[in-house]
């Protein structure tokens, strides 16, 4: 049973989608995150199981490797869609309700930004880290975020900003959200964005790379329990 | 004022996968197979979809003024900040520029986003910001060579939002040039759209010089061209 989810979180971490993908060229015509993910479920390995034991912590390896600079975007997104095709397996389990995900994360570029790469990457690791993740696009203003909020209460909020102008729309957004909703959670990010700005502006936590919040929100995971 | 206008080819900017995986992150020596046949595929699609522009309006008689670290240009009023201010206060006229690689590359990459192919979605962007890059290399280059006459020299390329150049300036800055060859929307926001567009300004001289930009300018500590080289070293 081990097996299985060994080797599905090894093709997760080595960017092995499917069977018939040439990618790594070391593991041509063998089974990929796609086929090991059905086969661990027909054995009856349970979903939470396979989303705990292999999708998760495969993740969070890729995460730190790309924090630790040992792997670069590429290999990360590689690891990201192996990530996606094992998930895809689990989707009807999340929808009826039979296995739970983390929370939720709501996610946007703010307004006057169109810069979507950085928030992709943080929303797509926040994904792999078992979270579900409610991505609002770019240009986002503070209205879409409260009504994405009201829709989903508990969910913790990211916003992602490029350049110095932008940020201070960043600043406007989490003044609306803190007015409205006290105890939302906000995560703040992108090239220009401090940790110091983010205290100043009065958001939760800041973080240069996606595995720093995919690790904070693991933390306030853990202390919602106790 | 005098403005020039460059409608660039894609195989006249030279970008190569190598130049490309090198931005990605690898080293020499490094396995590159995951990314190698999607950059050359992007590579030959971008021949076709980039519409690469780039202008440059040429001011005389501007005004340096030490105390402020500032420029006026045509009685506009640039805060250029202490690192720019250096570089290119010897200057007797400036150049200032915009430049693009059209909107193409970036509603591909986004719509490959959306169809979950994320890497060919990132190379796509990483492509994009190279050839605007290289385009803006070449029209400096044509700058250059059009001084040679008089012996005048030009400084390196300098863009507001660095170096503390404040990135609402551009406003000012795209009242410059107000035919705006290369269709560059500004935002209130000073984000140009399309999002694959550089703007700035180089300073013309017989006493200027070019220096590289190096990291060692850059207060920004969390980037990934730094973490490329970091790693390199
Ligand atoms: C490549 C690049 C360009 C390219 C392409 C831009 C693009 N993004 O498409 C080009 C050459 C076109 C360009 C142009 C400009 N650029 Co530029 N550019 C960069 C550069 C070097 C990399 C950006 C990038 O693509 N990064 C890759 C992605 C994956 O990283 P990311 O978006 O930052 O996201 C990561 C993290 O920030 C984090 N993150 C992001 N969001 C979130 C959200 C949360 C919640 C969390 C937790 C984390 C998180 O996780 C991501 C993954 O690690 C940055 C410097 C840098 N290293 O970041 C400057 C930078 C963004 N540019 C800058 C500037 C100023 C400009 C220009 C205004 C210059 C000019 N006048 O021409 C223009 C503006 C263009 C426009 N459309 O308006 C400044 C912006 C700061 C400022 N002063 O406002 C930067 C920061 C450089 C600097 N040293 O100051 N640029």
């Amino acid at each position: 049973m081990d097996n299985f989810l060994e080797k599905l979180a090894y093709c997760i971490e080595n960017g092995k989608i499917n069977k018939t993908s040439p990618y790594p060229p070391n593991m041509k015509d063998q089974d990929g995150a796609d086929e090991l993910a059905k086969k661990a479920l027909e054995v009856g390995i349970k979903p939470d199981e396979i989303l705990e034991n292999a999708l998760i912590p495969a993740m969070a390896n890729v995460g730190n490797r790309f924090s630790k600079k040992e792997i670069y975007v590429p290999q990360m997104l590689m690891a990201a869609k192996a990530m996606n095709s094992a998930m895809m397996h689990l989707k009807p389990f999340f929808q009826s309700g039979e296995t739970k995900r983390k929370g939720k994360f709501i996610i946007g570029t703010v307004s006057g930004d169109l810069h979507d790469i950085g928030k992709n990457l943080v929303a797509m690791m926040i994904e792999g880290g078992g979270w579900e993740v409610i991505d609002l696009g770019v240009d986002v203003g503070a209205e879409k975020f409260l009504k994405a909020i009201d829709e989903h209460p508990d969910a913790i909020v990211g916003l992602s900003a490029l350049l110095t102008t932008t940020m201070e729309n960043m600043k406007k957004i989490v003044t609306a959200i803190k007015e409205k909703h006290s105890t939302s959670k906000i995560l703040v990010g992108g090239a220009p964005v401090t940790m110091e700005y983010c205290e100043k502006i009065g958001a939760d936590f800041y973080s240069p790379d996606p595995q720093g919040a995919v690790n904070y929100l693991k933390q306030l995971v853990s202390l919602r329990k106790n | 004022m005098t403005s020039s206008t460059f409608q660039f080819d894609f195989k006249d900017l030279k970008i190569n996968s190598s130049r490309i995986e090198t931005v990605l992150g690898y080293k020499e020596g490094e396995d590159r197979e995951l990314v190698s046949g999607l950059i050359e595929e992007i590579l030959t699609e971008s021949k076709e979809i980039s519409n690469i522009k780039a202008q440059y309006a040429i001011f005389h008689g501007v005004l340096f003024d030490n105390d402020t670290k500032s420029v006026e240009i045509n009685n506009s009023s640039f805060h250029i900040k202490k690192i720019v201010f250096g570089q290119i206060k010897k200057s007797d006229s400036v150049a200032i520029f915009l430049c693009t690689a059209g909107e193409e590359i970036g509603i591909r990459s986004r719509k490959a986003m959306q169809e979950r192919d994320l890497l060919k979605g990132y190379i796509y962007d990483v492509i994009g910001s190279e050839i605007v890059e290289a385009a803006a290399d070449l029209m400096q280059a044509e700058l250059e060579k059009s001084m040679l006459g008089s012996g005048k020299k030009i400084t390196n390329r300098y863009s507001p939002g660095y170096c503390g150049w404040d990135v609402a300036e551009q406003h000012k800055l795209f009242q410059l040039i107000p035919d705006n060859f290369c269709r560059i929307r500004l935002t209130e926001s000073a984000l140009m759209d399309p999002v694959k567009s550089v703007s700035g300004i180089i300073g013309i001289g017989k006493d200027v010089k070019s220096n590289p930009y190096t990291c060692r300018i850059c207060d920004l500590k969390d980037c990934i061209y730094r973490r490329a080289k970091e790693k390199k070293a």
